[in-house]
This record gives structure tokens, sequence and C-alpha cells, in this order.
């Protein structure tokens, strides 16, 4: 297929600016739509609205206390996060995890990518208009949440890792497994059902197939990641090369259409593998303790973690000096989706523009990295200038 | 005529339109409590909040100017709109029937694409902050495209209001006429009399058909989901409301309840002859058949994502041509 591209010179009369508010964004962004008679020619997305400087603020704080503050980098994300930073200490400090620790941490991970699947095809729903749809999917997602609130003590700031395992708190009792394999049995035939239910709706089906297409090359061109790349049909997971699932039996699910339903089936399918990979680790869940604290705190040049997190590949990369964090660097998935989302706007119905960005499962607030400050002249700010300007 | 009989009737029609006010904001509520968040298996606000609490609360939040280049003429819309209504209500008055010359059909024709035309007035006169945020170049990936022709959010929502006066309506105003076809009378007062004599329209095979084609313009007339191009949130968010604040979105929120019982007073009128005379059984029937309708738009909202040109054009080219057919049903029998 043609590549869909408006042409530079292309007269196009018209631009619709969406956000940086939106209430169908559940983030602040701006995007620009270059629109003719309604449908999107070319788009542009801005994000840096939301610029937070976690890495800036990591910058020289004691290693445990820096992995802390990344599981606040993304609420959905936030295990992910902390997971891949702790893991990128531990790659550097060379510490050996205990195998109960590792399952227990894939078991969070697992349930971290189901409710984050779950939040995806919600607000998928959402910009569709079918409110219904989207209420029962947070129902659905209700029982992971709890579950997450059980083993790590909050709702959203879960996150289980620390160097050499997993914190106290996230140990898994008898009470807790048996627990978590009912909340799979509930969700897994409550999926089902919604999934069963969604695809039988053709007026649904009439809004999502060919919606927001996003064939492969471009999506390889784009360096796209994570299950946004798998539903173009490229059969690449990154769980496949982590340590931690090397005993794990899951298959990598791809889809063809590559479409807004590719994207929304692609996690409803994921979300059966994530089940199947928890009732796995609970079956096998070794015994003995749950975290090492046996180890050293040495100088490391830097090191380079990657993950699959739900959204895609997550880096986190630093290194460690006199035990305290240098020069690091957190680059979120949809950092490198943020192309496919304005491509595949492209030739769509505005109404469905918004959706095709959805449909790449955005957090462009985890994203926010860099900024420039221009002033109202469109004067770029330089550090000496804004400090001039700015009263501390 | 003696002053009390016109005076009785002055004062039934003024109650039922307190009635009618009434039952309209009390509408939104039944809608979200009862039917919606019924369906979505939660809770839902109570009744009384959606409309009555609503309308009341806006009017002692403070006014902000609108963003407009003409506010004092966006902000007449909502209250040209519930002019318009109110005139389709008091032509469906019973009492008006015989000496209002506007109790016919081309009347209400009129009086409610006048209420439609608000809609691209007000689409085009808002410039709302929404689509206005961040108006500078993207520096840091270098901007694709620069000093283009910014339009607003609101100008899509006129130019889709324009698209709906045009051919959106179309199958209500093609149902409006089944019944005037079979009374062979435009009058509001002859259609009623021709039903008490012969029976409900709703009863023959084209009223049945007229009914339905009626519904799909009623749903689309009052912008509600699936219908709702020209106020989606995944798009246009408010549309042509979004720059009303205070007593102004009051307005808008009386005016929205106040079409729902109108529309549904006309639908009693035309298709089941019953016009809606205070103390009369008749006006049981109404109050019936006003519910009923927003009952079932809410079962339809609930179930159905938004359109967009790809299920909106059949639906109305589907209903447009069950109106032609019904229209040709009530004129061959």
């Amino acid at each position: 297929m043609e590549e869909k591209k408006a042409k530079k010179q292309e007269i196009i009369e018209t631009e619709i600016q969406m956000g940086t508010v939106h209430p169908a964004a559940l983030e602040p962004y701006r995007v620009r739509f270059f629109v003719e008679d309604e449908i999107v020619k070319d788009a542009e997305i801005t994000i840096g609205v939301n610029h937070r400087g976690i890495e800036r603020i990591m910058e020289g704080l004691p290693v445990e206390k820096a992995n802390m503050l990344t599981e606040k980098i993304c609420g959905i994300c936030s295990n992910s996060h902390v997971w891949n930073s702790v893991r990128t200490a531990e790659k550097g400090l060379e510490v050996e995890v205990p195998e109960r620790a590792v399952y227990i941490r894939v078991i969070v991970g697992e349930l971290e990518r189901l409710h984050s699947h779950l939040l995806y095809l919600a607000h998928g729903c959402e910009v569709l208009g079918h409110e219904t749809f989207s209420m029962r999917i947070f129902y659905i997602r209700e029982t992971i949440m709890e579950l997450l609130g059980m083993i790590g003590g909050n709702r959203v700031q879960y996150g289980c890792s620390l160097i050499g395992g997993v914190r106290p708190r996230c140990e898994l009792d008898d009470n807790r497994i048996r627990r978590i394999l009912e909340g799979m049995d509930v969700t897994e035939k409550r999926i089902a059902d919604f999934a069963d239910r969604f695809l039988h709706d053709s007026i649904v089906l009439s809004r999502v197939t060919g919606t927001g297409y996003l064939p492969q090359e471009q999506a390889l061109k784009l360096a796209v990641s994570g299950p946004t790349l798998r539903a173009t049909g490229v059969k690449r997971d990154l769980r496949t090369d982590m340590y931690e699932y090397d005993n794990f039996d899951f298959d990598i699910i791809t889809q063809d259409t590559c479409d807004v339903k590719a994207q929304l089936i692609m996690r409803v399918l994921e979300s059966f593998e994530s089940i199947k990979i928890i009732r796995q680790a609970i079956r096998d869940l070794p015994e003995g303790k749950i975290a090492d604290r046996s180890w050293e705190m040495i100088d490391t040049d830097i090191i380079e973690s990657y993950i699959e997190v739900p959204r895609g590949t997550c880096y986190h990369s630093y290194a460690i000096e006199d035990g305290r964090v240098r020069g690091s660097i957190v680059r979120t998935p949809s950092m490198s989706n943020i192309g496919a989302m304005q491509y595949a706007s492209i030739g769509n119905h505005i109404t469905d523009a918004q959706l095709c960005i959805v449909q790449c499962d955005p957090c462009f607030t985890c994203s926010d990295r860099a900024m420039e400050v221009y002033d109202m002249n469109n004067n770029k700010l330089d550090k000496s200038i804004l400090n001039n300007h700015i009263i501390y | 005529m003696s002053y009390s009989t016109m005076l009785i009737p002055a004062v039934e029609v003024i109650i039922t339109l307190i009635l009618a006010l009434f039952i309209g904001l009390i509408i939104p509520g039944i809608e979200r409590k009862y039917v919606q968040a019924r369906i979505q298996q939660r809770i839902g606000p109570p009744v009384t909040s959606s409309g009555l609490w609503a309308s009341v609360k806006f009017l002692y939040k403070e006014n902000i100017k609108p963003n407009s280049p003409a506010p004092g003429l966006y902000k007449a819309m909502p209250i040209l709109c519930f002019v318009a209504v109110l005139m389709v209500f008091l032509c469906l008055m019973p009492q008006n029937y015989a000496f209002l010359v506007l109790a016919n059909l081309i009347a209400i024709v009129g009086f409610l694409k006048v209420e439609e035309i608000a809609y691209v007035l007000m689409g085009s006169l808002s410039k709302s902050v929404m689509s206005g945020g961040l108006r500078f170049d993207d520096h840091i990936k270098g901007a694709i495209r620069q000093g283009l022709l910014v339009s607003y959010l609101e100008d899509i929502s006129s130019s889709r209001s324009l698209r709906m006066i045009i051919f959106g309506s179309f199958p209500l105003y093609l149902a409006l006429f089944i019944p005037a076809v079979q009374s062979g009378s435009i009058y509001l007062g002859d259609i009623v009399a021709y039903q008490q004599a012969h029976g409900p329209v709703i009863f023959t095979l084209a009223g049945a058909i007229g009914a339905v084609v009626f519904f799909v313009g009623y749903m689309i007339l009052l912008n509600e989901y699936p219908f709702s191009i020209i106020k989606a949130k995944s798009d246009v968010i408010e549309g042509p409301y979004m720059e009303l604040a205070s007593k102004y979105r009051s307005f808008v929120v009386v005016t929205r309840g106040f079409l729902i019982v109108t529309l549904g007073l006309l639908f009693a009128v035309l298709f089941i002859g019953v016009p809606p005379k205070l103390f009369s059984l008749g006006i049981i029937l109404d109050l019936i058949v006003i519910l009923i309708l927003p009952v079932i738009m809410a079962v339809c909202s609930a179930f159905s994502p938004i359109f967009t040109n790809r299920q909106f054009y059949p639906t109305v080219l589907l209903s447009t041509f069950l109106g032609v057919l019904a229209i040709g049903i009530a004129a061959l029998f």
C-alpha cells in the first residue's frame, strides 16, 4: 500500500488543534490536524507540557531512593519503571535475585499488564463514544486493581521491586495466592464475555474496522514497540529475552489487519496470555526468601536495561558513583510510538482521529523528557536569561 | 367570547407549560439514573441533579464573557431556541387549534428549523480556547506546516449542524407528514379529529413505520448519542454550547428538557391523536409517551458508539427511505 503522507507542498486549507486540554485525551498534549473536509491529511503531536524532570531529580540521589522515584514516572505502569530501574542496578552490581522474588515480580508485572490493557480497552471504548462498554471494562479491571492493592499496598503506586528481590509487603501467602487465582478465573470469564459481545456488535465493528491503518513496514520504520507493533503482524516481544520469563510458556500474539480493531483484539488476547503466565507462576512458585540484601555497592559504568512493559519497550540507564545515580535516562514506549499515532490518524475522519491516537496506547506525561523555553517574541531562552526571569 | 372562556384555556396552557418544563428537567435524570446507570451497573446521579438542580446551579454561577465575535448574539441563541420550542409547544395545545393559525405542521417544521439554525450560528460564533491552546509551532521537533488558517472546533460543529439541517433531520420531517397524508390536512385540529374518528395513526402500517422514522429523527434532532455529531466528546466536545456559562447554560439545559417533552407531545398528537388537554385522561397517555421516548433513546444511546459519516449517512438514508415508503403507503391506502 502506498505510504499515507500529505506532500509538504500540498495546500491544506484548515488546521484543527486539539488540546492541550481535551476530554478525549487523558493527558495534556497538543495535536494539530491538517484537514480537508473533515478528513485528516496530516497530523502533528506536541508533548512537553507536563515535564517533571524526573531524571534531573534522580541525579545524585542514592540508588534505592532513585529507584523509588521512578515509580512516580507513570501511574499506569508504575511497577514496570521501578522494576526496570532496580533491574538496571542489579545488572551493574551483579546481584542475584532469589527465584521466588523473580516469580513475584512476574506476577505483579503481568497483573499490571492486565490492568493496563483493560484501561486501554476502556479508554478506546470511551473515545468510540461507547460509554457502556467503557464502564463494563472498568468493572472488570476493578478485580485486578484490588489484587494489586492487596500485593503492593496501593492501587496505583504498588511497585514491589527493590535491589535484590521484592519488598516484604509483597510476600504471597496461601490466602493471597487463593485470591489471585480466584481473581484470574473471574477476570478470564469476564474478558471472554466482553470480547464475545464486542466482536458481535456490528456498529462498533464498523467504527473500528479499517480505521487508523498502520502498515507493518511503516510501524517498523517508525520504531514502534510493544502491542502496537505486534498488532501490525510483527512477532516481537521483549519478554522472550528477559531472564525472568525463561520458565514461562506463553504465546506472542500478533494481528494482521493493522487497524484499531486489531489493536483492540490484540489487548484482549494478550490479557489471556497474562492470565496464563500468572497461573503458571502461582503453580510453580518456588519456596525460599524473597530478597537477598547481601550485595555490596560498587561504582559502575553506564548500565542499560530494556524490559517489555504493557505499552512496549521501556529503557532505563544510569551509572552508579559512590552509591548515587549519575546520568539517568528513562525512555518510555510512547516516545517511539508518537510517530505511529501521527501516521495512523492520516486519512481518517476527524472523529476517528483521536481514536487513531488512542489505539497506540499513548502515555505522554511519562514521555516528557526535555523542553525548550521560548518567550512571547519567539526567542529561545537560555539558562542565563531564565535565571534573570525566574524568581526562585 | 367571554372573559372566562378566554381565561380558563390560558390558565390551562400556562399550567401545562409549567408541568412540561418540570418534567423536562426531570427526564435527563431518569435517562441517566434509571436507564444508563442501570445498564452500566453503576449507581448513577440523583434523579434531580442532571436537569433540575443543574439548571438552578448554573443560574448562580459566575457569568463569563464568551470568546466570540458577537457575544450578545451568541448569548441570545439559547433564548431563541427556547422561544422556538415554546412556539411548537403552544401550537400543540388543543386550546389553540381553533384560532391559532400556526397550529399546523408547516409552522411546526419552521419553528424546529429555527431551533436547528441556532446551532449553526452558535457554532460559528463560538471561539473557545479549547482549540486554541499552545498556538505556536513545535520548535523541538520542527513544525511540519506553518501559518495555516486555524479553525476552531466549533467551526466543525457549525458545518455539521448545517449538514444536519439539510439532511440529518429529514426523517423527522417526513414522519411528521405521514398523519397529514392520512388525514388529508396539515392542521393539527383536523389530524386529531381524524384519529378520534378512525383510530390512532400508529396502528396503521404507514403510521407504525412513521413512528420508527420519527424516533430516529427525534434522536437526531436532540443531538443524542449515537447521532450527536455536533457535540461529540471525541472531537468537538460541547460544540456550539462550549462558551455558554451561567444562566445561558441553564437555558440550554431547560431547553433540551423542554424539547424532549415537546417532541413527545408532538408524537402523541400526530400518531396517537391525544392532544395535551389538562384535566383529561389523555394527558396521562401524553405523559407516558413523553417518558417512553427518552427512555428508549437512552437505551439506544447506551448501546451504541457515536456515529461517523460511515454510519450516519446509511442510517439517515434508510430512515428517509422508510419515511418516503410510509408516505407512499399512507397516500395509497
